[in-house]
């Protein structure tokens, strides 16, 4: 470990911060993502609280206040905690989030009467077992990365080499019984890692803040792709980004490591919610509005085509009488139009360019066709049984087909031979 | 000066109308699934408490319920929002939005608030103990202020159900159907979250945020395995509290521990009494009749069939 902290540039205490942020980053990025993907994230603020009573209870049994004696306990209160959750979900009438909530508060409340039983023990050496899940990243030491990372590495190496009954489990608990798999031992190896994932995490960043830390990687990954094993791949990375970034921010803005690292995951999981490709909600409201822009365009340039036939060329406000649009709207498709080149003015008169009359021939092509494939559609022999892109139905019917439609359409009837 | 009721008593007081204004509520959380959304609040309104002893150095009962009170409604107004995109559930859109905000009042109370008094250990582990020694006058009379501000809670939270009562009860169990009918089931869904806040804040600026949790979330789960119909849920619920308040300050006494935690601990083991022996949806009771109908199910074929239409539930 010594040559990874001299590799860094910042002094001694921000590299061990700095790795060990990284460390609880991809942990809880890769682990927590089965707990949120199951719509269970809160399990995790469940079990970090839980966690503070087997830390007393630990330090009452062997009198050690040593980060590995107080993890043990942690994990060990971590698994009753999570076992007693899916114990009372089970037993039928209490629904999961109250099972939570409920677990929650009886450790934490546990927790509380085991430290002032402590207290009372005028053991001066418990001081400071109360901060436990507030969290302390200065007070990392060298040998606790080593812990954190190899407990960390193990966990994601059963993951590497159980992904294939994780994911079916994941996706469709009953299916993967079905297939015979160990559903129950599934779900406790689920669970497992999430407590992995929180001891790794409570003494670093605190109980509250280890939630975010769950959640945030998975909800960004999961904005980014829809495969599970990109997902967990890019919920390590992005925990990671997060957990290193906050740790550097906080150590040159000297704020408290945990929340800075909380916030800076907020950010992170608010802009890919806001900016996520075809996803996110501002692609999608742009999105939305080029499409609507297009449409009106195409309409526009049908009433006009429509209005040429008719008679002479219209001026703008004929043309909005007659296609029965709000004047507004015609103008403004007339001056989308005007700049693709598609239209000539003459004396307040609207007239189609060559390449306008050329556009408007492409459109009502794809009109016609979409609508014999309303009508003919289902007589067609499709080698693939996927439906075509209603957008483009020419280049994904393919040549052969499409003539077949337009010649059916033409034909007016089909009849079955 | 004269107290008017006794250290003892005005705890166990305490409790008893903390649990009250809970239990009160409580039930509603469970139907609605929205329980973890309180633990949430509780913890999101620590940014409303430094800010109001940052702006105005007070800690004064009333300033810092509104200064907790504005961050839990924007802790459910931001949990509704991320969720109202459709892109994240709704558990994780809670575990977005309360983290960040009780990481920015970590971050107040460190930068600028240490050592006044303003410690995350009485925020949130608060300290049902002292609310004797903080009291009120009124009219040369001296009161543990808890006492006014809980009563003032428990019977706004009463008077909101009785007002409310059909209007929550059609909300919480059929929401399509309470929309038909001209209630919206967001704007009551809000009323209540909002009436959770409130009581949470009064109630953990004396007695701190996890006895609040557990007294809402608690004695309604253990209610909720005991009865069938909402009355007796919201009845028994508030009496699961009372027993968790009075039990827990016994108990405390006896064993010299946490007043909050022994209270926490006693609703803790009502609720497991009631997993495992509840007349109807207890753990023991269902296995026993399942082996029962088992062993007659496994038994030679009654001899005279039953009449048609009586079947045995």
């Amino acid at each position: 470990m010594d040559w990874l902290i001299n590799l860094l540039p910042f002094s001694y205490t921000d590299s061990v911060v700095f790795i060990g942020a990284v460390i609880l980053g991809v942990a809880a990025g890769v682990l927590g993502a089965f707990a949120v993907l199951r719509q269970r994230s809160l399990v995790g603020d469940a079990l970090s609280h839980a966690t503070l009573p087997g830390v007393c209870v630990a330090f009452i049994a062997t009198g050690a206040k040593d980060a590995s004696t107080l993890a043990v306990g942690a994990a060990v209160a971590g698994f009753i905690g999570a076992a007693m959750i899916l114990a009372i979900e089970r037993t039928g009438r209490i629904r999961p989030d109250a099972a939570i909530g409920v677990v929650l508060t009886s450790f934490f409340s546990l927790g509380i009467v085991l430290l002032t039983f402590l207290a009372n023990f005028n053991n001066a050496n418990q001081a400071g077992l109360d901060r436990y899940l507030f969290g302390q990243a200065a007070g990392l030491l060298e040998s606790d990365l080593v812990a954190m990372g190899s407990l960390c590495a193990v966990s994601l190496l059963l993951v590497a080499l159980a992904f294939r009954p994780l994911k079916t489990a994941l996706f469709d608990m009953s299916f993967a019984g079905s297939v015979g798999l160990p559903v129950r031992l599934i779900e406790l190896a689920m669970t497992a890692m999430l407590v992995i994932a929180i001891v790794i995490g409570v003494r670093t960043v605190g109980a509250i803040l280890m939630v975010a830390m769950l959640v945030v990687p998975t909800v960004t990954a999961r904005q980014l792709t829809s495969r599970l094993s990109l997902l967990l791949v890019i919920a390590g990375i992005v925990g990671a980004m997060v957990g290193s970034t906050g740790a550097l921010i906080s150590a040159s803005a000297t704020l408290p490591t945990g929340p800075t690292i909380v916030i800076v995951g907020f950010c992170v999981a608010l802009m890919a919610i806001l900016l996520a490709p075809r996803r996110g909600v501002l692609w999608r409201s742009g999105k939305l509005l080029r499409d609507r822009r297009r449409a009106l365009n195409e309409g526009v340039l049908i009433d006009l085509e429509t209005a040429l036939h008719a008679g002479a060329p219209p001026t703008t406000e004929e043309l909005a009488t007659l296609s029965g649009r709000p004047a507004s709207q015609v103008k403004k498709g007339l001056r989308d139009l005007d700049r693709a080149g598609a239209l000539r003015t003459e004396q307040g008169r609207i007239h189609l360019t060559e390449s306008g009359a050329g556009m408007v021939h492409a459109l009502l092509h794809q009109r016609s066709l979409w609508s014999a494939w309303l009508e003919y559609g289902w007589t067609l022999d499709i080698p693939d049984a996927r439906e075509p892109d209603p957008r483009d139905l020419k280049s994904s019917l393919g040549d052969d087909l499409t003539n077949t439609l337009l010649q059916r359409a033409r034909e007016g009837g089909w009849t079955a031979s | 000066m004269d107290r008017v009721v006794s250290d003892d008593l005005a705890i166990i007081l305490t409790a008893v109308l903390l649990g009250t204004a809970c239990g009160l509520l409580g039930p509603f959380l469970i139907l609605k699934r929205q329980v973890l959304l309180s633990d949430a609040v509780a913890h999101a309104v620590l940014p409303g408490i430094v800010l109001v002893f940052l702006l105005f150095g007070s800690r004064a009962p009333l300033a810092v319920i509104v200064g907790a009170g504005v961050f839990a409604v924007i802790c459910v107004l931001g949990v509704e929002l991320i969720r109202n995109t459709g892109l994240v559930h709704a558990d994780a859109a809670i575990g977005l939005v309360f983290p960040v905000l009780f990481a920015l009042g970590v971050i107040g109370v460190t930068e600028f608030a240490e050592g006044v008094h303003l410690d995350l250990d009485s925020t949130i582990y608060g300290e049902i103990a002292f609310t004797p020694f903080r009291t009120w006058e009124f009219f040369g009379l001296e009161l543990a202020r808890s006492l006014p501000l809980l009563g003032t809670v428990t019977l706004v939270n009463l008077v909101l159900l009785i007002l409310f009562w059909k209007e929550l009860k059609v909300t919480t169990f059929d929401p399509s159907f309470a929309k038909v009918n001209g209630i919206s089931p967001t704007l009551v869904s809000r009323l209540l979250l909002i009436a959770v806040a409130v009581t949470a804040v009064t109630a953990f600026e004396s007695v701190g945020a996890i006895l609040v949790v557990t007294m809402l979330i608690v004695p309604a789960a253990t209610s909720y395995l005991l009865t069938v119909r909402l009355l007796p849920m919201v009845v028994v619920s508030v009496l699961v509290a009372w027993v968790a308040a009075v039990g827990g300050y016994g108990s405390a006494v006896s064993l010299d521990a946490s007043i909050g935690g022994a209270m926490g601990m006693v609703a803790a083991f009502c609720f497991l009494l009631a997993l495992l022996f509840a007349p109807k949806y207890g753990f023991i009771t269902r296995t026993i009749v399942r082996t029962r109908r088992r062993s007659l199910t496994a038994g030679p074929p009654p001899s005279v069939p039953e009449p048609a239409g009586r079947r045995s539930a």
